[in-house]
């Protein structure tokens, strides 16, 4: 026994429990690795189709906005649709499922803090969502449509957008009772906020009474963002995504933390 | 004098609905104690437990673990507990090995260390040849050995096993005794154990608490608790106030 033995007393001091915080990680990987299919090919199989229907088909009778093809203007939105999707699955899943089966006890008895439980589901988030973007970008290189103007703003773009529905899903995935709860968001929400966010059309494509819409949906300044880093096309006004953006990963993030700190969802 | 290895001060748990599941519970265990906390269902075993080890957050009172303490200092307290819990709370996708090793590394150990834990532990509870099974496929007993295989990964100085008996056979019980005996007798670890089984907590037991409807009403050796007439059922009985029921039923 005592060869075996690592006793707790012997581990350094706790400063930051790196191991622990790798740990979740490379659990939260194995876990998603475990649904390649629910991961990554169905959300590439549907921008697939997306690419294939309004970028080339649909497309190829509109004439080109801001001087790019309506499929370069379309490969943006579709990508950060999904990147969204991506960020939002992953966190909300993973944590309404440890509640369910009641394994995110298993992080509660450790000595974890808080902000180690976040950021390292977190960084699964930003990694799921990371790969289905490039898959995506690599399909639009298939059909000769992506470019990239800007890879810091783009990687901003990818980076803090999967957080902010990283952080959302986090949420979403205390709160639930049940997979109905945890589904709603994508419905109600997720799916219709960023059809209407501008991924298919620009803001002046739309009635000049309905404009209005647009501008108050966050989505529309993600699209935009991301749209403004690849093609270089953005209607907002320079800054404003950002700064909106970064407001969202505070507010959400104070959330979480507050939540974490109570316990909500997670302690008795 | 070294710090008991738990000491809890007036804990009451109140849940949301207002169910009060612990009241005014203070308990202290001597460190290398093997100490039975007995009572029947609902009287707050598995609730202190779990605020002890951070599954639920108590409502008013203190929780030390040697010393330390167990709400403020949480990280430091809950490197020396190890949980074994009355229920499955494990991912049934995942296969033994990965269940005790992701437990290890939430608890800091390198991936050296946690490759000899795992291994030696894997060895002890006759888990190796179950090894690539999903937890969803082991027998009940066989689950039971990964529960107390991930409890025990980075040695805890103080274990709480909750019913780690419940529903295996003869086998793995007689393996759990031992191995409970070794490391409390040997390694000098603190043991806290839950049990229906009044037999078991007789003969692993130095020191036992009665619990029901949330308040410690028996507390002292096995020896003295059990050495009366009736042995430890008879006080088990009295002190839960259901001997009457026993006796009219």
């Amino acid at each position: 026994m005592s060869q075996a033995s690592t006793h707790a007393e012997t581990l350094p001091k706790m400063g930051v429990n790196w191991i622990g915080l790798y740990t979740i990680v490379r659990r939260e990987v194995q876990r998603m690795m475990r649904v390649p299919i629910q991961a990554f090919i169905a959300p590439w199989i549907s921008a697939l189709l997306f690419i294939f229907i309004f970028g080339s088909v649909v497309g190829g009778r509109i004439s080109t906005i801001g001087g790019h093809r309506y499929l370069e203007f379309v490969l943006p939105g579709i990508l950060m649709m999904n990147v969204i999707n991506a960020a939002f699955l992953q966190s909300s899943s993973a944590i309404y499922f440890s509640r369910f089966i009641r394994f995110v006890e298993e992080m509660l008895v450790a000595p974890l803090s808080y902000f180690e439980m976040v950021v390292g589901s977190l960084s699964t988030v930003v990694l799921r969502a990371s790969i289905t973007g490039i898959g995506i970008l690599l399909m639009g290189l298939g059909f000769g449509a992506s470019t990239i103007e800007s890879w810091p703003l783009f990687i901003f773009w990818v980076v803090s957008v999967s957080t902010i529905f990283g952080l959302a899903g986090i949420i979403i995935g205390l709160w639930s009772k049940s997979f109905e709860q945890l589904n709603m968001p994508v419905v109600f929400f997720l799916t219709p906020l960023s059809m209407i966010g501008g991924s298919f059309f620009t803001a002046s494509m739309l009635p000049s009474w309905l404009q209005w819409l647009a501008w108050i949906n966050p989505f529309f300044y993600f699209i935009n963002g991301i749209r403004g880093a690849m093609i270089g096309v953005d209607e907002t006004p320079p800054g404003l995504g950002i700064g909106l953006t970064l407001l969202l990963i505070l507010v959400l993030g104070g959330t979480v933390w507050r939540l974490y700190a109570r316990g909500y969802g997670l302690r008795e | 004098m070294p710090a008991p290895a738990l000491k809890i001060r007036n804990l009451r748990k109140v849940y949301r609905r207002g169910n009060v599941a612990v009241d005014d519970l203070s308990l202290t265990i001597e460190e290398g104690d093997f100490f039975g906390f007995l009572g029947p269902n609902g009287a707050g075993k598995s609730t202190t437990i779990h605020c002890v080890t951070g599954i639920a957050t108590p409502t008013s009172g203190s929780i030390e673990v040697f010393g330390i303490d167990a709400v403020k200092q949480y990280r430091e307290a809950r490197r020396l507990v190890g949980l074994c819990p009355q229920e499955f709370n494990v991912d049934p996708f995942a296969n033994a090995r990965q269940i005790v090793d992701w437990a290890g590394g939430y608890f800091g150990l390198n991936a050296a260390q946690r490759k000899s834990r795992v291994d030696y532990l894997m060895e002890r509870f006759e888990l190796t040849p179950h090894l690539k099974k999903s937890f969803r496929e082991l027998s009940g007993g066989l689950k039971r050995r990964v529960v107390l295989a991930r409890a025990l990964v980075h040695d805890p100085r103080l274990i709480i096993l909750d019913e780690p008996t419940a529903g295996v056979d003869v086998e793995l019980r007689r393996v759990l005794w031992r191995y409970l005996t070794d490391i409390n007798s040997q390694d000098r670890r603190t043991i806290l154990l839950t049990s229906h089984y009044l037999e078991e907590v007789e003969r692993l037991c130095r020191d036992i608490a009665i619990v029901a409807n949330g308040k410690i009403v028996r507390e002292g050796s096995k020896d003295e608790i059990a050495g009366g007439p009736g042995g430890l059922e008879q006080a088990y009985l009295v002190a839960t106030g259901a001997e009457g029921d026993h006796v009219a039923g």
